[in-house]
């Protein structure tokens, strides 16, 4: 995803010997800077509980499309209790601007954050502990659900969306090259090569070094666990045999040119996805809403099956992102925010809206069976019961917990994998430098990591 | 100082056919190789913005789209989320307006001051002044923010406005120009009739310093209007965003929310658009002599 | 001179936003260098900030695609700043050429790239080059000539220094044609009565006259390009050729902003900040005499 920001527009300048004297002068100020960038040992002294219905004005920071309409209910249910919705740039973009705010004082009362966020916002004492909202909601959300958001015993978010992994091909295609849809990984690399055969411009799908999120779903469909903390130690295993496997199986196919090594979320990528350079995409349940934002002339084409397994008699899938909504540890306002949270993501009408409204697809089990989505996505009319089946699908999903310094993990697997595409090299080894890089990191940073 | 062309022709009669057909056809020939490789792109942004969702991606690059598109993508992204691009417009005419103009205010008597005084501690303000820009805006941004916090002004116009006025290359060419045009003989004139400091400031300083202001603030205006990043990072309303954060912001929806390219790169078409006019309105106004460091002795 | 406070009140606006958004800050920014962020306790721990003195220091400059990043922006520098000084140049003393034609048209649309602000410029220039949706692709295709991958690992460092000169040619054209512009019209007749071709008078007449403005504008340049950060920011997500460190201000991008760690970016600032420090100054004496001609 793109990352990109643009500094101000930089002014030329000359210096002398007194650029030391001025700073010389500015060292002595920074004192009351340092006295404000406050540091977070206090986060688990929450304050008093509050009143939930006492009248509040909350702040909240969030990137769901259209969630103001969601959230107009809620004002209008509760008009003592107004929740306004700021909306910055989305997920790591946001976490920076959360921690920032949270330095100077002045965070969101309600955050929403990717599941992978929460360790930081954790370890930078800006998440509050939960545990008590999320005993009153437990049976709303699967075992596996819970497990994303619960650290050291502890929750720290309620979940809204979830990203369970599945397949969209073109259908269209398919039938015009006499292709079959692979159900498990070696279909799909003796698919990918009969596409080369076929269509020398086209390419079953691409694997992205600009995804880590993707990669980590593909690992986890395989029974990987990266992270694991046992008593305050953590153990990294991202180059277990599991990932590995997926790694060497898609760099094999990418090094031989079977499948494309492109990223996704470019303006090329999104050409590929309309004019049918790329035929199939391994994505998750909210695939469809993107595929109407970035490819809208292929309306109808698309259909969306499981992913390929590993193992045809234990059908597994893992997740892509997905999202929780989290409260500021320092929010004056912890009652009335609870409350909200709560509604949020239970409440049938909330959960109808998102889901209508914001094209997510949520979290509470309840939910996944709503009225709304009796109904295809815009982009699907072709199959009527897709979230019949990302229901049954997302049943198979098994995700796994994160370390406080997966954005860290994530940047540097961007470029270690680009630079693996670019060079045709190994990717099993890229996964082994992953890995150095992942644990150099969190010991660095002050962590027990087991050897 | 716009000199018109002379070719004095009387004076060199029997050599002026050095500038023959050729020779004047050739650097024609070049310059207009080079607008069209800085139009280039531009005209790209003209053609796509014609181009609605469907035809983005999947039509020849240059060729506009007649279907439409141009209408489509005009009326989506005024109507996108009620209005609000219309709000992140006026934000950066606030934001490049006003802070263009304070910011010339402020470089403008600075640079008049260091020009046309010997003071105690002169050469070590400007030299300050200038060094102060080796740092990356980057780095700055976080400790400016930190700072605004703690004075409360984080999310109000004030925290975008206030570190744009500071210019160091606006004072630096202040004190240039200001040492270059005004005059130091009328200024000993007005001390000796007894005019004090502040009304020769005004009086004989000002007048001669407009065109160099001017020009300042074009060159200051631009770069508020194109700033990202203090934006970016002081503002947390939305409604408070300048185009380029709000533009980025429908980027950067998120992996699972669709990108509203199209809608982009029309806001990107008429972003620049005020820009171009000011461009061609301002032409007349501009002195950009006084960046060149006059070579007049 | 008379005693007066008049200097002092107007310097004081400047002084005073100065000394609180640019000093400050950058007093800030040094103490943060000396600093980090580690964790106690158990698994979640929280962090705290603790002294390290010269850690950051030491583990920047010797992370090597921190160097790498700085020799490629040398690099970098090394393309763009005589081409783009070059092109604007030649650009200047074409439009003096006496009857030359089309000279509005062609100042203002070479002038034009400055309005687009650094982000968008970088994207437009992405969508020229990403092969899938380039016009250069179709044209090539249509012509049945080979497409040329415009951001391989080969190429890129060219791609992205286009877009630098792209975006800087326009201003540099201005400035040095306002200093052509400015020399007297007697020497050039004395130069065309001895019979010299426009070409020679622009090389021995027009060019040394306007050095000092061309020096001024290489210096600006230097640090300008010292400072790159957007466009190979805005490319980097579209291939696989540019990595996250690619320029330092990327990595000390990376460092603040995706890793939240403010402490080692603060290093690597310092260390860009010194280093664009002695470069300047050593562009600068070298030059010295050339470019200060006014107050001195």
């Amino acid at each position: 995803m793109s990352r990109t920001v643009e500094p101000a527009a930089m002014e030329p300048a000359l210096a002398r010997r007194t650029f030391l004297k001025g700073l010389a002068t500015a060292v002595t100020a920074p004192a009351l800077l340092a006295a404000c960038s406050s540091d977070d040992t206090s986060s688990d002294k929450t304050p008093a509980k509050g009143d939930p219905n006492a009248p509040a004005d909350l702040s909240f920071w969030t990137w769901t499309t259209n969630i103001e309409k969601v959230v107009d209910i809620w004002n209008q249910k509760n008009p003592t209790q107004k929740v306004t919705v700021s909306r910055q740039a989305q997920g790591e973009d946001e976490i920076t601007k959360v921690i920032t705010a949270h330095r100077a004082g002045n965070a969101p009362d309600l955050i929403h954050a990717e599941y992978q966020a929460l360790p930081v916002l954790i370890t930078n004492g800006v998440a509050a502990d939960l545990s008590s909202l999320a005993a009153e909601v437990k049976s709303a959300f699967t075992d596996g659900t819970w497990k994303l958001v619960s650290f050291g015993g502890k929750t720290y978010g309620i979940p809204q969306d979830v990203g369970p992994m599945m397949m969209y091909y073109r259908e269209d295609l398919f039938t015009q090259y006499g292709l079959q849809v692979p159900k498990t990984w070696d279909d799909f690399a003796a698919t990918a090569r009969q596409v080369r055969q076929k269509a020398p411009n086209q390419y079953l799908a691409t694997f992205s070094s600009g995804d880590p999120g993707w990669f980590a779903g593909l690992a986890e469909q395989a029974g990987a666990n990266w992270w694991v903390n046992d008593g305050g130690t953590w153990t990294v295993s991202i180059n277990d045999a599991s990932t590995k496997k997926v790694a060497q199986f898609w760099g094999d196919l990418v090094n031989q040119g079977i499948l494309s090594g492109k990223p996704m979320y470019t303006p090329e990528w999104n050409k590929a996805m309309s004019d049918g350079t790329l035929l199939a995409w391994p994505s998750a349940v909210w695939g469809a809403g993107v595929l109407e934002g970035v490819a809208p002339s292929t309306k109808g084409k698309w259909k969306m099956v499981p992913m390929p397994q590993w193992d045809a008699g234990t059908p597994a899938t893992g997740y892509w992102g997905g999202s929780a909504t989290a409260i500021w540890a320092k929010s004056p306002h912890r009652a009335p925010a609870e409350k909200f949270v709560k509604w949020l993501n239970t409440d049938p009408e909330a959960l109808d809206g998102m889901i209508s409204a914001g094209g997510i697809y949520p979290a509470a089990t309840a939910g996944q069976s709503a009225p709304s989505l009796s109904k295809a996505p815009n982009m699907m009319p072709n199959q009527p019961a897709f979230f019949a089946d990302a229901a049954e699908i997302s049943k198979t999903a098994r995700g796994f917990s994160w370390a406080p310094n997966v954005n860290v993990t994530y940047s540097n697997y961007s470029d270690i994998f680009a630079k693996a595409i670019q060079s045709k090299s190994d990717f099993g080894a890229a996964v082994d430098q992953l890995q150095t890089a992942s644990v150099a990191d969190l010991k660095k940073q002050g962590f027990q990591v087991k050897s | 100082m716009t000199t018109t062309l002379v070719d004095a022709p009387a004076k060199t009669a029997g050599k002026v056919s050095r500038t023959t057909t050729k020779s004047r056809m050739l650097p024609t020939i070049i310059l207009i190789l080079g607008a069209f490789y800085c139009l280039v792109p531009v005209l790209w942004v003209a053609v796509a913005a014609t181009k609605g969702p469907t035809e983005l991606f999947t039509t020849f690059s240059f060729w506009p789209s007649v279907h439409g598109g141009f209408w489509y993508n005009l009326t989506h992204l005024l109507d996108f989320r009620d209005g609000i691009f219309w709000r992140w417009a006026l934000n950066s005419l606030i934001y490049a307006g006003l802070g263009s103009v304070l910011s010339v205010a402020v470089s403008t008597i600075a640079g008049y001051a260091l020009a046309k005084y010997r003071f105690p501690g002169r050469e070590v303000i400007f030299l300050t002044i200038l060094a102060g820009v080796l740092v990356p805006q980057i780095t700055l941004a976080v400790p400016q923010y930190l700072l605004l916090s703690k004075l409360g002004l984080v999310n109000s116009y004030l925290s975008v406005l206030l570190p744009s006025i500071i210019s160091p290359y606006g004072i630096y060419l202040s004190r240039i120009y200001a040492a270059a045009v005004v005059s130091d003989d009328l200024l000993e004139a007005g001390r000796i009739d007894g005019a004090g400091e502040y009304r020769l400031a005004w009086s004989v300083g000002l007048r001669p310093m407009v065109p160099g202001m001017v020009t300042l603030l074009l060159l200051q205006f631009v770069a508020i209007w194109n700033n990202f990043l203090l934006p970016y990072l002081m503002i947390a309303n939305d409604r408070r965003f300048p185009m380029t954060v709000g533009l980025y912001t429908m980027l950067n929806q998120g992996a699972s929310q669709p990108a509203l390219y199209s809608l982009v790169v029309m806001g990107v078409f008429l972003s620049v658009l005020p820009l171009i006019a000011l461009f061609l309105f301002l032409q007349r106004y501009w002195r950009l002599d006084l960046v060149s460091g006059a070579t007049k002795g | 001179m008379r005693r007066t406070s008049a200097p002092y009140v107007f310097v004081a606006p400047a002084v005073i936003l100065l000394a609180i958004f640019l000093l400050v800050p950058i007093g800030y920014t040094v103490w943060l260098s000396l600093r980090a962020s580690r964790v106690t306790g158990d698994g979640l721990g929280l962090r705290h900030e603790v002294f390290v003195a010269f850690d950051n220091y030491k583990s920047v400059l010797t992370a090597p695609d921190y160097v790498h990043g700085l020799l490629r922006m040398l690099g970098y520098g090394a393309i763009v700043v005589p081409v783009m000084l070059g092109l604007a140049l030649s650009f200047a003393l074409l439009l003096d050429v006496p009857r030359v034609r089309l000279t509005r048209f062609s100042r203002i649309s070479i002038f034009l790239p400055y309005a687009v602000p650094g982000v968008i410029a970088s994207l437009l220039w992405g969508f020229l080059y990403l092969p899938g949706v380039s016009p250069i692709r179709d044209a090539a295709s249509a012509l049945s000539l080979p497409v040329p991958d415009l951001l391989s690992p080969n190429t890129v460092l060219f791609s992205v220094a286009n877009i630098g000169i792209w975006g800087g040619v326009g201003f540099n054209m201005i400035v040095l044609y306002t200093a052509v512009r400015g020399i007297p019209q007697e020497l050039y007749d004395a130069a065309r009565v001895d019979g010299a071709s426009e070409v020679q008078i622009a090389l021995r007449v027009k060019l040394p006259l306007i050095t000092p403005a061309l020096v001024m504008a290489g210096v600006f340049a230097i640090i300008a390009t010292l400072q790159v950060y957007n466009e190979p920011a805005t490319l980097a997500p579209l291939s696989d050729s540019i990595s996250s460190s690619w320029v330092p201000l990327m990595a000390i991008y990376r460092d603040a902003f995706v890793n939240n760690d403010i402490y080692s970016a603060a290093a690597a600032s310092v260390v860009l900040a010194l280093g664009t420090l002695v470069v300047s100054a050593a562009a600068l004496r070298v030059l010295q005499k050339r470019a200060f001609g006014l107050d001195r």
